[in-house]
């Protein structure tokens, strides 16, 4: 019994651990981008730019604060926690002078936002795009 | 004497001081305007105006910095709260906005349905900051956008919640933690209807409490400004200082906004009461919320900047002010060290000028004052005398002998004698007398301030026994003497070169009363000296004209009658005095050195002379030639000599030179060696005036001599004078003794002459015999003579 639980416990563990390792960056593929470098994707998700390299409009798209996902893309791709992304959006809120992202509730959720717009930017667990084939109505935006 | 002659420069300086005394007034400005440039003063005064000028720019410049600090800082203040409350305004009128929104839109449909339809249509505050909630009466969250979390679920306890019933408009609640996330959240709220949801629910909006302060720039509040939300009830809703946050501390409201907060207005100083920090401060009270905003900038921090830079000011000054000082001290010195050699190049050149001075005025071997000056002092001297009516006294001094003596020392031991006298003179009179040397071995005293004669003759016969006391120059002792001529002022000459006349000729006087004494001047004195001069003067003629004489007198051999020689006198036939005795110029010729070509003069002329009786048939006679101490000194004698005996062909040992005894005991080493030399010449050498001196019998055997001269003197008392025929026996027999011929002088009557025979004197001389004559008669008396004796004495 205990045995049992403790192999369990570790076949969970390395299900989240390897899940909450990958977040990828993805855009719907009307979109003609596919790499943007860290500092583009920063400035996309920080407000500071509104528009893709080749000129066309961009809107990020969050995931909800305290997810996972949430967490694991401000760490890996802009190096902050979300305490800071708090204090940062508080900043130009405050100050009138820009809105966070919106944000949606899930992979999926964050797949067919991502889906239904060429403008929209969004990032999702990897995990996801392994169970389910959204090869042809998504794209993984290679950062750079 | 010294004393004399600083006299005389301070009359200089004391006349130069009076000159001072006269000039007016500008002279003292003009003192002091010579004063402000020299350059202690000068540099001194640069200094401190450039010290000045430093440290007011810098004091200035400090001031204009800390009042543009305290300028930038209230308006920045100022500023800085105009946009925060308007600001803060604007973000609460979103929250009122948010909150009446809910409350229409709540309608009668589920609460949680509206607040997702109104966050769908992107109608609510972005939900990463701001939570909306809608409780109902009895606290229980009915609704929440995001979902609220697990502690507040039911708000019943929340302040918001509780006054929300009885407030009209928006609550604006305490802050609090969040259980779950620790995050401190403020809370608004609005009381609502829903009729789905009973009658009376309470809309809230959470949001995280940094939310209100995140405009903190750190730019421009620095790490301890303030920026701040005070509700109504004192209560800090948010309060930021650097990022540090601090939630529902309570201060005195009243006291904080009341002093603050006029719109546009400059912020000032104050300390903050939660802090104690002095900020610049403005607190200012919201319009339409029960809310103050406080927006403040630290003193300390904003000014560090300011006083940064006015520290380095003062280092800048600080650091002039010592460069300043360095050159200044710099240049000081080196003016300093030129003005140093300067006054020494000056007070060299006055030294300078002083030792010539003193040297054209002081005769340089004694220190003594020189003519020129003495004659100035005199005349001087004679001025105050003429003035208060009284006499002074000058002596005029010759050291007797001084000749022979530096002739036979040497220089330097005649100048270190003539030092010695100095000091003794010196020593002899009195400190406000004045000695002085005019050169040679002549000295003169003034003695100023006398009153009569007695009293000079008392100081005389001082300096006489002063100089006479031995001297030891070269290792040996010797006794000199002086001779003194006084003349007096004013009886005895009114003016400086009659009275030294005056002195002299007293001196001269002197002399001739036998030397080593002092002599008043009186008016025979002179008749007499102007004879002396006369001739003085003629005497330089006479061997030109050929005035000199030779006379002769005969010796004859004591025993047989036969005459062995001659002797050879010298006779002067002046023009207008006739015939003039050796005795009345030989001294006088000693003196000025005319002896030499006189002496000269007779040994040619005795040498001559002799050589051609030769010739005449006169058998071998000698001849004797007198030599006097000058003569016997000088260095051609010898020479001299030789030439006489060359140029007549005359036999040398039939020429006889005679000396003095005291000539013989001046230098007894140059004496022998002398007499060495003529002996080897084969020219004889007889003493004269023997037994008149103080020679040392025992010495005379150390000298070559060949004949002893016995001294007339004897010889004139011998019949009566018991001492002097023993006296005279004596010296026979000493000479006897000695192999020496002994000759008696001055042999007058035929008892000296029987007398003398029977004590077996050699030879004899004297009017008994004949006079001294000339040639002539010399010659006729001659043959007369020789005749006589062959008569008596046939040979065949």
């Amino acid at each position: 019994m205990r045995l049992t639980s403790i192999v369990l416990g570790l076949f969970l563990s390395f299900i989240v651990g390897t899940a909450s390792a990958e977040v990828v960056v993805v855009v719907s593929v009307q979109n003609p981008i596919e790499s943007l470098s860290r500092a583009q994707l920063t400035d996309i998700y920080l407000g500071r730019l509104n528009r893709f390299p080749h000129g066309g409009a961009v809107t990020p798209m969050d995931q909800r604060e305290g997810t996972t996902a949430h967490s694991t893309f401000y760490r890996d791709y802009l190096g902050q926690s979300p305490a800071q992304i708090k204090a940062h959006w508080s900043k130009l809120i405050f100050t009138g002078r820009g809105q966070p992202p919106r944000s949606v509730a899930g992979d999926s959720a964050m797949a067919d936002t991502v889906a239904a717009s060429p403008d929209v930017i969004g990032y999702l667990d990897s995990t996801y795009l392994g169970s389910v084939d959204e090869g042809d109505r998504l794209r993984v935006v290679a950062i750079e | 004497m010294r004393a004399t002659a600083c006299g005389w420069w301070q009359l200089n300086s004391a006349y130069d001081k009076h000159a001072h005394s006269v000039s007016d007034d500008s002279a003292v400005v003009r003192r002091w305007l010579h004063r402000l440039v020299e350059p202690a003063w000068l540099f001194t005064i640069v200094a401190l105006l450039v010290l000045a000028v430093i440290w007011g720019a810098t004091l200035n410049l400090v001031t204009k910095e800390y009042a543009a600090a305290d300028r930038t800082a209230a308006a920045l203040v100022a500023d800085s709260a105009d946009t925060y409350e308007a600001q803060v305004v604007r973000a609460l009128r979103e929250i009122d906005t948010t909150l009446k929104l809910v409350h229409y839109s709540l309608g009668d449909r589920p609460a949680q349905a509206v607040l997702e339809e109104l966050r769908d249509r992107d109608m609510l505050p972005p939900e990463l900051l701001f939570t909306v909630s809608v409780a109902d009466s009895g606290g229980d969250v009915i609704a929440s956008t995001p979902e609220a979390s697990p502690s507040q679920r039911n708000v019943a306890d929340y302040d918001y919640f509780l006054r929300a019933h009885e407030d009209e408009g928006m609550v604006v609640g305490l802050p609090r933690r969040n259980q779950e996330t620790g995050e401190w959240q403020l809370f608004f709220s609005r009381r609502a209807q829903a009729q789905a949801e009973g009658l009376t629910v309470i809309v809230a909006v959470s949001v995280h409490a940094g939310y209100f302060v995140s405009g903190y720039d750190p730019d421009v509040l620095g790490e301890g400004g303030i920026l701040a939300l005070l509700g109504s009830d004192g209560i800090f809703r948010v309060k930021r200082t650097g990022d540090e946050l601090t939630m529902g501390a309570a201060v005195d409201y009243a006291a904080v906004i009341s002093t603050n907060g006029t719109i546009g207005g400059p912020a000032r100083v104050e300390v903050n009461p939660w802090d104690q920090t002095p900020r610049y401060t403005v607190a200012r009270q919201l319009y339409e919320f029960p809310l103050a905003i406080v927006v403040g900038l630290s003193e300390a921090e904003h000014l560090a900047a300011a006083r940064q830079s006015v520290r380095s000011y003062l280092w800048y000054a600080a650091l002039a002010s010592l460069l300043l000082l360095a050159v200044i001290a710099l240049l000081g010195r080196l003016s300093w060290r030129l003005q140093r050699s300067q006054s020494r190049i000056m007070e060299e050149r006055v030294a300078h000028a002083r030792r010539v001075e003193y040297l054209a005025f002081h005769d340089n071997l004694t220190g003594l004052p020189n003519r020129a000056y003495f004659t100035r002092l005199l005349t001087q001297g004679m001025q105050q005398s003429r003035r208060y009516g009284k006499r002074l006294a000058l002596l005029f001094l010759d050291l007797d002998r001084f000749k022979a003596i530096n002739d036979s020392l040497g220089h330097d031991a005649g100048d270190e004698l003539l030092q010695e006298v100095g000091l003794r003179l010196n020593g002899s009179v009195r400190e406000s007398d004045i000695v002085a040397r005019l050169g040679g071995d002549e000295f003169v005293i003034l003695l100023p301030e006398i009153t009569d004669a007695s009293q000079v003759a008392v100081v005389a016969d001082k300096i006489l026994a002063a100089v006479s006391m031995p001297f030891t120059l070269v290792g040996q002792e010797f006794r000199i003497t002086v001779s003194i001529g006084i003349a007096l002022f004013p009886q005895d000459g009114e003016d400086e070169q009659t009275l030294m006349k005056h002195a002299d000729v007293a001196m001269y006087h002197a002399k001739e009363q036998g030397k080593n004494n002092a002599q008043f001047y009186s008016e025979k004195l002179s008749v007499d000296s102007l004879e002396r001069l006369a001739l003085e003067s003629s005497m330089r003629k006479a061997l030109e004209h050929e005035e000199f004489r030779l006379f002769y007198q005969s010796k004859q051999d004591m025993l047989t009658g036969r005459v062995t020689g001659m002797e050879a006198l010298l006779r002067w036939q002046h023009p207008d005095l006739g015939l003039i005795a050796p005795m009345q110029f030989i001294p006088l010729a000693e003196e000025n050195g005319l002896i030499v070509p006189i002496g000269r003069w007779v040994f040619n002329t005795a040498c001559r002379q002799n050589v051609e009786w030769q010739a005449q048939g006169f058998p071998p006679l000698s001849m004797a030639v007198n030599l006097s101490a000058r003569q016997f000194l000088d260095d051609h004698l010898l020479q001299d000599i030789k030439s006489a005996l060359d140029e007549t062909g005359m036999a040398p040992e039939l020429l006889e030179l005679e000396i003095t005894e005291s000539m013989m005991m001046l230098d007894m080493p140059r004496t022998v060696r002398i007499l060495k030399d003529l002996k080897r010449m084969g020219v004889r050498v007889a003493i004269d005036d023997f037994g008149t001196g103080y020679s040392s019998l025992s010495k005379l055997k150390e000298f070559p001599l060949d004949t002893i001269k016995i001294d007339g003197s004897f010889i004139q008392d011998l019949v009566n004078s018991a001492e002097d025929r023993s006296l005279t026996e004596a010296i026979i027999e000493l000479g006897k003794g000695l192999g020496l011929t002994v000759v008696a002088e001055g042999v007058e009557s035929i008892e000296q002459a029987d007398y003398l025979r029977v004590h077996s004197c050699d030879q004899f001389q004297g009017f008994y015999i004949n006079m001294p004559m000339p040639a002539a008669e010399f010659e006729v008396a001659m043959r007369q003579q020789i005749r006589r004796f062959e008569d008596t004495n046939p040979t065949d």
